[in-house]
């Protein structure tokens, strides 16, 4: 991997401010970067360490309200941080382009893709409107898009969210840049769709030997696509290694902690031998207004203190079973029992010990916060709501819960949530939902928002909170690591369907529903040559979307369905 | 060539050499073109077209002073985290701080800065100003300054009062709607589009000449005004009550009771015209709030914290208070103050019109039309009530700038 070759992007020194408090803080603490022509860098650290924001620095570009200074950003031979505006923007989208992470929200809404695709090129006339679009074609049937050559002339929002990823990687290669920058491209996919993203990215960066800054927090996903990975940690460089030295040989204790994160493991439990579940979901059937069966005849039993990880893609009716169990989508048919008695549907109906029972902890602790109110209100009003406690009852029952989640009370008692980190505010959610003493608590993808040392941090306080108060938790997910981690059961989904259920260590053991079995091969493991050999082993054309939907029915393991 | 002119040049000529000198590109530009203008100005208009040059640039730095004065002294007697957001302002925010903050003044304290009572005959009509009279009598020979002072009071508290109304009405209607939503999204949601399909002008046209003539005494108006409150709390009784019976009668109850003190307190403060004039402001207005504070909260209700808070079984009064309003104050505070000037020259016009506030009341519209005619031979005393309508909702607007620019979110 060390071919000399010209070195397409310096970067010396660089240094980012951002305005914040009435004074300019250093974000980027001096960091440099080497880039030669057609290699791929990883940049991985945690959210906060600046690295959307070195990726952004790599066009000469700084985000409002912060400033680069005193730095040499030398792209070709060209210095950008003293070039005009006009010649920066004259590289951008021709000769560096950008993939952002989320394709859905980056993509204009109002026009075709194929439009937006040969914007750049007809912008700077390096073709004509009809070449670019059998350039987009080609560039389409090579990402092996499905239908290349009308797949562009369809609007962003028919499109689903891997293919719009790629054909956002489609148009970044539109003008045939020297250098793409990739910002967590695949981190709102799923596993499934994750692999045809990342295979397709690297067969093309490889085909065009472009050079690439791969921008992730997932070190499995770097590890299948970088040469060289560099570490950061809040605005400074850790390390940088060749992407086998790096995995094989970590130097720097941070770095060797990334490493370690997927080895945490709470040991199984088991079904207690008679009893009735705490929650027990009985053949539902659920349709959101006007819509289709979201869910079809799912049934599975969740019993005290402990953990039943549901796993599937996305709209494959995780969230959804959640919603029915909570009360806020009554179910069309079945229904839900808790302790053998039947649940009201409606949540409006739910006495206020029933609501008490079975609180939510959300994927976005953003917007599961109030912003606009303190952390003692938001803690202490379950607990005053359910208990009545007021007063200094009510301030201990809030440090008490402030210990529980390990932040100290006196220092986040009156904070507001935007002053907190991403871990500390899921920990937050944690604590409001414990305020109520429940019995269960839905986990609806708490950890993927986070960072994998930050993830594990979550599921070890949901472990040992379990432990000590004997809570049994529904744990919604797509990512395998954490089921691995912290489920005691498993419930596999799909297309609204329950496709096999069962405990963990049977789970994990083949023979697997095939789709169990794609989800499993799915999971990018820290081999740097994993995805080399899984593409090997299945054929480039049978990944994701197209492997799932290539299940046979009458395949003898589907009708084996069920615990 | 008079000392002011050699005065007047070389002071422009000196400052630009030294912006120049100093690499103050922007100072320089300013000041170079503004002396190359001058010579030509010199030229065609005499001393008199730069002395109205050297005047404006007074006034305008003046007022930059005093903006920048303002801002600081505010800063200063603030708690520490408002004086965070103040030294956020531009000095034009400041500028219409300081406006709104004189002319609160003015109306608070009107009979003890007024020199003469808004009624009071002291001169002859349209006597010029003299020391006795800062800006001269109107068209009875009424004081203009004593009558701007006075007008300060009953235009603004009028204006104020029909804004607050219309905002309490439209903000808990829009709120509930929002949170609510369904049929009675529906109904309020259609009604407030059939007031806004009546052009706002003639609306009130026909409301005043209803409710203007012989229907405008203390009975109609108690009990209009007692109707009002109970529409604003309806609302707020749903809330708070939503399915349980008890809560309804405690609720009406106590409603019934607040409504008749509020009619009272308002009849104490205002005469019977000026209420029927508040209530049609207040109900032309309140669906623009409506629309704005129903999208606003629109945005919030879909939250996950709204569903935790429902979830927990929180009723809608308190999904309401201590989780929706509160991440939608920042942009219905901008518009109170927008709507606040359109009030406020809906007034105006309505008392230029003859229809608002009744004579002998002071009040800036009304102030203009009286001595509208005196235009015609030159004078300028009907365009200082004029001047004081712009200069306030100018001011408010500057204000209001600042608060929309803060709630975007722009960044530097």
């Amino acid at each position: 991997m060390t071919k000399k070759k010209d070195v397409l992007l310096k970067i010396r020194n660089l240094k980012i401010q951002g305005y914040s408090n009435e004074s300019w803080i250093d974000i980027i603490k001096g960091v440099d970067l080497t880039l030669h022509r057609g290699e791929v860098m990883g940049l991985i650290g945690e959210s906060g360490a600046g690295k959307s924001t070195i990726g952004a620095a790599c066009m000469g570009y700084a985000r409002d309200g912060t400033r680069i200074v005193d730095s040499v950003i030398e792209f070709d031979g060209m210095e950008l941080t003293t070039a005009t505006e006009a010649e920066r923007r004259a590289l951008r989208g021709s000769r560096i382009a950008y993939v952002a992470q989320s394709a859905a929200a980056s993509f204009n809404p109002a026009h075709k893709i194929i439009d937006q695709h040969t914007e750049a090129p007809l912008q700077y006339r390096l073709k004509k409107r009809l070449e670019a679009q059998e350039d987009a074609m080609m560039l389409y049937e090579r990402l092996r898009l499905p239908n290349p050559k009308e797949i562009g002339f369809r609007y962003p929002h028919q499109v689903s969210g891997g293919q719009l990823q790629r054909a956002m990687t489609a148009m970044a290669m539109s003008c045939r840049p020297d250098l793409i920058i990739f910002d967590e491209p695949t981190t709102a996919l799923d596993v499934t769709t994750q692999i045809e993203v990342l295979a397709a990215i690297r067969d093309i960066v490889d085909q065009f030997n472009t050079a690439a800054i791969y921008i992730t927090h997932d070190l499995a996903v770097v590890a299948q696509m970088a040469d060289t990975i560099k570490v950061l940690l809040k605005g400074e460089e850790v390390e940088e290694a060749t992407t086998r030295e790096m995995l094989e040989h970590p130097k720097e204790d941070y770095t060797k902690s990334l490493w370690a994160v997927r080895s945490f493991e709470s040991p199984q439990r088991h079904r207690p031998k008679d009893g009735v579940p705490l929650i027990s979901v009985r053949n539902v059937d659920a349709a959101y207004t006007g819509g289709a069966k979201v869910l079809d005849d799912v049934s599975f039993d969740i019993y005290e203190g402990m953990t039943v990880a549901v796993v599937g893609e996305s709209g494959s009716g995780k969230s959804t079973t959640a919603r029915v169990i909570t009360g806020l989508l009554p179910p069309s048919k079945g229904e839900v029992l808790f302790k053998g008695k039947p649940f009201p549907a409606d949540y409006r109906d739910r006495t206020k010990d029933q609501l008490r029972q079975c609180q939510m902890i959300y994927q976005m602790a953003d917007t599961a916060l109030n912003p606009k109110v303190r952390i003692s209100e938001i803690i202490g009003r379950p607990a005053a709501f359910y208990s009545g406690l007021k007063g200094v009852a009510l301030k201990n029952r809030v440090d008490e819960l402030l210990d529980l989640i390990e932040l100290e009370p006196a220092l986040y008692y009156n904070r507001y949530p935007p002053e907190l980190s991403g871990g500390q505010k899921q920990r937050i959610g944690i604590a409001r939902a414990l305020a109520a003493n429940p019995t269960f608590i839905v986990c609806d993808e708490v950890t993927s928002a986070l960072d994998q040392l930050v993830a594990e941090g979550i599921l070890r306080l949901l472990d040992r909170l379990q432990n000590e108060m004997n809570l049994a938790y529904m744990f919604i997910t797509h990512d395998l690591a954490t089921v691995r981690s912290i489920a005691d059961e498993v419930v596999v989904m799909q297309h609204g369907k329950v496709i096999e259920q069962g405990p963990k260590d049977e789970m994990f053991q083949p023979p697997h529903h095939p789709y169990t079995d794609l989800l499993l091969s799915s999971v990018p493991e820290m081999d740097p040559d994993w995805l080399t050999t899984l593409l090997e082993e299945r054929g480039i054309d049978n990944v994701g979307d197209a492997a799932s939907a290539r299940i046979a029915t009458d395949d003898p393991r589907v009708s084996g369905t069920g615990a | 060539m008079s000392v002011f002119v050699i005065l007047y040049y070389t002071l422009l000529l000196g400052a630009s050499c030294l912006a120049a000198y100093y690499k103050k590109r922007s100072a320089f530009l300013l000041l170079f073109s503004l002396t190359l203008v001058s010579f030509i100005l010199g030229i065609i208009g005499g001393v008199a077209a730069l002395r109205i040059v050297a005047i404006s640039a007074g006034l305008l730095g003046l007022s930059a002073m005093v903006s920048y004065a303002f801002r600081e002294f505010l800063i200063m007697i603030a708690p520490r985290n408002m004086a965070k957001e103040l030294r956020t302002a531009p000095l034009t925010a400041a500028f219409g701080m300081f406006v709104i903050f004189t002319v609160a003044i003015a109306g608070i304290f009107a009979p003890f800065i007024a020199p003469f009572g808004e009624a009071e005959v002291i001169s002859s009509a349209f006597a010029p100003a003299d020391e006795n009279m800062l800006l001269g009598a109107d068209q009875l020979g009424r004081d203009m300054f004593s009558r701007l002072v006075f007008g300060a009071r009953n235009t603004v508290a009028l204006a104020l009062a029909g804004t607050v109304l219309a905002f309490t009405l439209g903000a808990l209607a829009g709120l509930l709607a929002a949170t609510s939503g369904g049929w009675f999204d529906q109904v309020i949601a259609r009604t407030s589009d059939v007031i806004m399909s009546i052009p706002s002008l003639i609306f009130a046209l026909l409301m005043l000449s209803i409710f203007g003539g012989e229907l405008a005494n203390d009975t109609t108006s108690f009990w209009l005004l007692t109707g009002f409150a109970m529409v604003t709390g309806l609302l707020v009784v749903s809330a708070v009550s939503e399915r349980s019976v008890m809560g309804w009668v405690i609720g009406l109850a106590v409603l019934a009771g607040v409504s008749a003190v509020f009619a009272g307190a308002m009849l104490i403060l205002f005469n019977p015209s000026e209420i029927i004039l508040i209530l049609v402001v207040a109900v032309i207005y309140s669906p623009r709030v409506f629309r704005l504070t129903r999208a606003v909260a629109g945005n919030v209700v879909v939250m996950d914290y709204i569903e935790a808070a429902k979830l927990r079984g929180e009723r809608t009064w308190y999904l309401i208070r201590r989780e929706i309003l509160p991440n939608s104050t920042a942009p219905l505070v901008a518009e109170f103050g927008l709507e606040f000037c359109f009030v406020f020259l809906l007034i105006a016009g309505l008392s230029f019109l003859g229809l608002g506030i009744q004579p002998p009341t002071a009040d800036w519209g009304s102030m203009v039309r009286e001595n509208a005619t005196l235009i015609s031979f030159g004078d300028i005393t009907p365009l200082i009530p004029a001047a004081a309508i712009a200069l306030l909702t100018v001011a408010v607007n500057f204000v209001v700038d600042w608060m929309l620019y803060r709630s975007s979110g722009l960044k530097v």
